[in-house]
């Protein structure tokens, strides 16, 4: 099987997407299958602050600098995995100093030219090469160069909005005129639903369908809000961790219907 | 002209490819020639011809284009034939198309041998 790429985004921040690329990350690898998740939020990184990793000495910004391979990012961290028949799993880190973010928001057009050029040849230096069965890309909200880069090198997007209003809106747009454009296969996944509206199977149904059709795209999953995702404050991975809770259900149902779309 | 019937005699194949090959070699420049026309006529000859193929100019071309690019973004560099084999569509179209980019100052073209190679920029090329 050809390895699969993977990009998070949403139109606002706040949605889960880092959560979700985690637990979508760890889901795999308990799989047995071999993932890297890289860290596209150039404007707040945060994969650094959620697995305390000391880094590698080189960042995901060194590599689309040109400055060295994507293997001197890369961090191993399989061992955070206590089973048997893990698959690899690797880091690359954004790096998260106040000056290499503004650094990186003073990139030209030039410059995020070539950082596209080297986004789309990890398929072969990852996939092909080291032979990875995902690559998953956790991404700054909106419209930002490094987010839209981003979605252009993967082969599946997966935006993940809440139920506001203005992220529903924004959400709808960005699809139509954005994702459209560049006919990616691409996913809704909603976030923080209040419980009462998912509590029975038709309701959620019917929530699922309302969104399809506003959106015209397929909506993987609606996830209700969990106390206990919000009281882990991003410390815990649930598919690790909790496999059985209902939220690493949610992620592994999504992984299944990633493969389906 | 016996002569050079005769230095032919057993190769007509070959011949016939040739006389192809270099029938396409025309196109192409007629291609270029009438795009090149067309812009002299918009007023914007002699100004830059390079610009950047970034996500967001690749949003804004036109679709037709934007497959293309996008094609050879994915591909590095390649032959108008190879694009062609991704998005489906015939070599000539293809041909045509990015030379029309190549007007538009996105992407770089380069003869080796009988092939066109285009490109977006030498230094992401070949060595990954």
């Amino acid at each position: 099987m050809m390895g699969k790429i993977i990009a998070f985004h949403s139109y606002k921040g706040g949605t889960g997407k880092t959560l979700l690329s985690i637990n979508l990350a760890a889901t795999y690898a308990r799989k047995g299958k071999n993932v890297c998740l890289l860290d596209l939020d150039f404007r707040a990184p945060s994969l650094q602050a959620r697995f305390k990793a000391e880094g590698s000495g080189y960042w995901l910004n060194d590599y689309l600098n040109g400055v060295c391979e994507i293997k001197k990012v890369l961090i191993d961290l399989s061992h955070l995995f206590s089973g048997n028949g893990n698959g690899k799993f690797l880091v690359g880190l954004a790096n998260p100093s106040t000056e290499a973010i503004r650094e990186m928001t003073a990139k030209d057009r030039k410059w995020e030219m070539r950082a596209l050029g080297r986004l789309l040849s990890l398929r072969n230096s990852l996939l092909n090469d080291m032979h990875l069965d995902y690559l998953i890309f956790d991404t700054s909200p909106g419209l930002q160069y490094s987010s839209i880069n981003a979605i252009v090198a993967a082969d599946v997007a997966l935006v993940v909005t809440s139920l506001d209003t203005s992220d529903i809106k924004g959400t709808q747009r960005m699809t139509s005129e954005l994702y459209d454009l560049f006919e990616k296969k691409t996913g809704i996944v909603v976030n923080k639903v209040l419980a009462d509206i998912l509590s029975s199977t038709a309701g959620k149904e019917n929530f699922s369908e309302h969104f399809h059709n506003t959106h015209n795209l397929p909506v993987l999953d609606t996830i209700p809000c969990f106390c206990d995702v919000l009281r882990a404050g991003g410390t815990c991975i649930f598919a690790e961790e909790k496999p059985e809770h209902a939220f690493a259900k949610t992620v592994e149902r999504i992984a299944q219907k990633i493969e389906k779309l | 002209m016996v002569t050079l019937y005769k230095s032919l005699q057993g190769k007509p194949i070959r011949v016939l490819e040739r006389i192809a090959d270099s029938l396409n070699q025309l196109n192409e420049k007629v291609d270029v020639l009438i795009e090149l026309q067309k812009h002299s006529r918009g007023g914007i000859a002699g100004e830059s011809l390079t610009d950047v193929l970034d996500v967001m100019t690749l949003l804004s071309l036109p679709d037709h284009l934007r497959k293309t690019a996008i094609t050879l973004c994915n591909l590095g560099q390649a032959t108008a034939e190879e694009i062609a084999e991704q998005t489906t569509r015939a070599r000539a179209v293809e041909s045509g198309y990015l030379n029309q980019l190549v007007l538009m100052g996105y992407l770089k073209k380069e003869r080796r041998g009988r092939k066109a190679y285009f490109y977006v920029e030498k230094e992401d090329t070949g060595e990954k």
